[in-house]
């Protein structure tokens, strides 16, 4: 899992920052919904940082640590881990649960939403 | 490399993980059971990527759920088998056997292997014995994991089939009600 390790290329957000940060961010957000016990999650984190660096000049990416910030969990009503949420101007546009750890398939993924 | 000094080896668990957390009990009454000061002190891993660091900075989460970690005084880790041994070796009830890790043969710990080999087989049943977090089973676990769940669904109807294998569903008591999504 190169790279990954050293640099953390998405930005964790909390239930404090996440009005700030997401609902009132103006563009493309994805946030990726996740636990650091979750096997899944940590098997696409090599490629998701990867995604963040390659969209980083038109997208952001987030992440939200549900076995911390569980609330935040049940407003958008995720029903486990990993589940991406991409927002355009605060507004939920796409939605996808257990995506499977691959670059491509992840890039498109973020992208899509944001084409249509 | 900045690592804090410790009295005692740390043993990190997966506090997500019922096997885990059994295994990490048993530990923890092993130590208790012992004479004087704690001979290993266990902690579950946690959600803080920092607070890892801070223990040891060579120390990242991910890898920390991904195979069991024990930090030595030193500043070493001792991942796997390895560190079941090191543990065992560290329990008083345990420690009388543990010298035939260090037998050597040609190169080779034939117990040491037997143990590493054992350390594989139990993280890769853990699935089948309800752990959802500890991910996609082997292959040869699968069978297994797939007759236990089938035999679980027919007793719990609030079971949550997903789309993906690459999902972690959240356990039904957790789940927020489901709307339609986009």
């Amino acid at each position: 899992m190169p790279g990954y390790k050293s640099i953390d290329r998405i930005r964790t957000v909390t239930t404090s920052t996440f009005d700030r940060l997401l609902l009132k961010g103006q563009g493309p957000i994805v946030v990726e919904f996740m636990s650091y016990g979750c096997a899944h999650c940590g098997a696409i984190e090599p490629d998701l940082q990867q995604v963040a660096e390659m969209v980083e000049s038109t997208e952001k990416i987030f992440r939200v640590n549900i076995a911390v910030d569980r609330e935040l969990a049940d407003i958008y009503e995720v029903q486990g881990t990993p589940t991406l949420i991409m927002f355009l101007n605060g507004t939920v546009v796409g939605r996808e649960e257990g995506p499977s750890p691959d670059v491509s398939n992840i890039l498109t993924l973020v992208r899509q939403p944001y084409e249509e | 490399m900045e690592i804090k000094s410790q009295p005692a080896p740390i043993l990190l668990f997966n506090d997500e993980c019922g096997v885990c957390r059994k295994i990490a009990s048993w530990v923890k009454k092993q130590v208790q059971a012992g004479p004087g000061e704690a001979s290993i002190v266990v902690r579950p891993i946690g959600q803080d990527p920092d607070e890892l660091r801070a223990l040891n900075q060579g120390l990242n989460i991910w890898d920390a759920y991904g195979t069991i970690h024990l930090l030595m005084p030193d500043g070493s880790m001792k991942l796997g088998g390895e560190a079941v041994a090191e543990v065992l070796r560290n329990l008083p009830s345990t420690r009388w056997f543990t010298w035939t890790f260090a037998i050597g043969v040609f190169g080779i710990r034939p117990f040491q292997a037997i143990l590493n080999m054992a350390y594989t087989i139990l993280a890769g049943v853990r699935p089948v014995f309800g752990c959802e977090s500890c991910g996609t089973p082997s292959p040869w676990v699968r069978q297994i994991r797939w007759i236990v769940k089938w035999a679980a669904s027919l007793f719990d109807e609030s079971h949550h089939s997903s789309p993906s294998p690459h999902f972690t569903p959240l356990p039904a008591k957790e789940r927020p009600p489901q709307a339609d999504h986009i």
